[in-house]
């Protein structure tokens, strides 16, 4: 089993990341909105079907001005406004969940740490819990937590850590600070006082 | 790459290369989390940090254009509630997906529990009309 990586490398890999997502795809990096477009897929399939319908009729009527030998429109016509950029498609932020899992399986079986176990490791057992049951439970209002609290704060640790904070976005620089802060401050009630 | 496509390609080899990054430096590992968030061991934290500042640095460089934001309602307590989950359970939303790919079957729980955050925070945000905003995504 090898060392985890040092922070520089951890520091330039997650950098990376986001730096050439954001260039690749002009749009923000974020796991929470994925899940959320994924989870509701039926609302988003409608409103993505929407945009292409709009996008059709906003198409046509470039071509009928443009045919109308109009040039740019004048007087009390407004120009035809470029539509604002559709989000990534359902099946793209499907794929970037099944992709995390896969690039996850590929490091921890490349570094030696793959192994297949029914507890969350001897940290877990030692600072939270060892039950199986209360283990259980922890886990499900834990994740209950950053589900809701990550779609109510409107991103994550990437979408609000990383890139909000990489483009000094006052939210996001709340946001980091909040829930950085809170973490804090819950982990080590768990370290010294559970 | 702004087309459907190109996005689905950015989609897949940057999830590939968040798992694998994410699971080398250790998020997936709860002592290691932990040791962060308690200040004992400071290098997950300088891994953040130090990724957060390149990318303000090649931003500003590369003079790539800021969307404006807005502090909106949900900001400080969806934070909090996030910060409480991330302490306990150890995972943001990508952690538990890559504690899964490490072999740690209980991270499914932790999963599920996103699963039904995510939905209730969309059925309670839209009956109350809560503004969530976005961090652009």
């Amino acid at each position: 089993m090898t060392d985890y990586w040092p922070w520089w490398a951890g520091a330039i890999g997650l950098a990376l990341v986001t730096i050439a997502y954001s260039l690749a795809a002009d749009r923000s990096f974020g796991v929470s909105g994925a899940w959320d477009r994924v989870l509701h897929w039926r609302t988003e399939r409608d409103l993505e079907r929407r945009r292409a319908r709009d996008e059709v009729e906003r198409r046509a009527l470039v071509d009928a001005l443009a045919g109308a030998g109009s040039g740019p429109p004048a007087g009390p016509h407004a120009p035809v406004p470029e539509p604002p950029p559709r989000p990534a498609s359902l099946v793209s932020q499907a794929a970037l969940l099944v992709s995390i899992l896969v690039g996850g399986f590929v490091a921890a079986t490349v570094s030696g740490r793959f192994d297949l176990r029914l507890d969350m490791g001897a940290g877990f057992a030692d600072i939270v819990t060892a039950d199986p049951l209360t283990m259980v439970v922890v886990l499900f209002v834990g994740g209950v937590l950053v589900g809701f609290g990550t779609r109510l704060a409107g991103g994550c640790s990437s979408g609000h850590g990383l890139h909000g904070c990489g483009r000094l976005y006052p939210v996001s620089l709340v946001a980091t600070a909040v829930f950085f802060g809170t973490a804090v401050v819950v982990s080590f009630l768990l370290w010294k006082v559970v | 790459m702004r087309t459907q496509g190109g996005i689905l390609f950015a989609n897949i080899g940057a999830g590939l290369a968040l798992g694998f990054v994410v699971t080398s430096i250790g998020f997936g590992d709860f002592a290691e989390l932990n040791r962060m968030f308690t200040f004992q061991d400071l290098r997950m934290f300088l891994a953040f940090a130090g990724a957060v500042a390149i990318i303000v640095a090649v931003f500003a460089i590369a003079g790539v254009r800021r969307t404006p934001t807005r502090i909106h309602a949900g900001v400080v307590p969806g934070a909090a509630l996030f910060g409480v989950g991330w302490a306990i359970s150890g995972g943001c939303p990508a952690i538990p997906i890559i504690q899964v790919g490490s072999g740690y079957l209980p991270a499914l729980v932790s999963i599920a529990g996103i699963v039904v955050g995510i939905r209730l925070c969309r059925r309670v945000t839209t009956r109350l009309r809560i503004d969530t905003g976005s961090c652009g995504v």
